[in-house]
């Protein structure tokens, strides 16, 4: 950030930034931040708004999911979204989150976290809706 | 703890204005979608593992508390969404935007589109809740 923002315009200086995960993971969130917006912005306009949790049951979701179309959109959600909120908690915790050792302790067990929920998320869109047992 | 305390002091004494009250804004509705989606894509998840759940977990989202949460939780994406608009095309186009005039008026029209944007969302979930948990006549 730079010290002395003017409102006249931030000076214009290159700066050489050291290449590594936390600028992949930067550029990242702006790139999949950008796609959430039909993504999420459709899902919750339609299931939210205009479906309605009302009409919500598991016979809407087995009809919805007939169509693969509508897994692939929500297995596209499920990683982008999940993944995106995530890596903003990480970023958050970071801000009362100091040192080294516990940065990382951090890092992998928000990785983990996310990557068992995505994988319980995902194995239910592939598999479907299974017959109601009642 | 020392670091809560310590943001939660900054929050109030630095007078950041607009700029600081969407740096605030886009972490609360960032991290209350968060929480819900990890919630949702769990509770999601039964249709597969536990089919005679779901009923029972849609049954809960029925509820007039969380009909109102979700209220919000529509509000938190949409204003996520266009202030993140506004984070994504200053950075990745132009960093020259962050200078103060353009940060704030950028700040404050992503407010307010989300606002215009919710008001029609929060209208419709309003009536359903009313029509659904208070009997409103159609």
């Amino acid at each position: 950030m730079a010290a002395n923002v003017t409102s006249q315009a931030v000076k214009k200086e290159s700066v050489r930034v050291a290449q590594g995960l936390e600028i992949t993971a930067w550029k990242w969130m702006r790139y999949s931040g950008l796609l959430l917006i039909p993504l999420a912005w459709i899902h919750v306009a339609l299931q939210d708004v205009i479906v309605g949790v009302h009409a919500i049951d598991i016979t809407y979701v087995e009809m919805r999911w007939r169509l693969i179309g509508w897994r692939i959109f929500d297995f596209l959600l499920l990683a982008f979204a999940f993944a995106h909120g995530m890596n903003g908690l990480r970023q958050v915790l970071f801000d009362f989150v100091s040192g080294e050792n516990a940065r990382r302790r951090l890092s992998w067990t928000l990785l983990i976290l996310w990557l068992v929920i995505s994988l319980i998320g995902a194995v239910a869109i592939i598999g479907g809706v299974a017959i109601p047992e009642n | 703890m020392q670091a809560v305390k310590l943001t939660l002091a900054g929050l109030v004494r630095y007078q950041g204005r607009e700029g600081q009250i969407s740096f605030i804004l886009h972490r609360l509705t960032g991290l209350g979608t968060l929480l819900f989606l990890a919630i949702h894509i769990l509770d999601t998840s039964t249709v597969y593992f536990f089919p005679s759940l779901y009923d029972h977990a849609i049954a809960l989202y029925r509820t007039t508390p969380f009909m109102i949460g979700e209220i919000f939780l529509v509000f938190s994406v949409i204003y996520h969404g266009l202030n993140g608009v506004k984070i994504a095309i200053f950075d990745l186009v132009n960093p020259g935007m962050w200078n103060i005039e353009t940060q704030r008026k950028a700040s404050t029209w992503a407010l307010v589109g989300a606002i215009i944007l919710w008001l029609p969302a929060a209208f419709i979930m309003t009536r359903n809740l009313l029509v659904h948990n208070f009997g409103l006549g159609l």
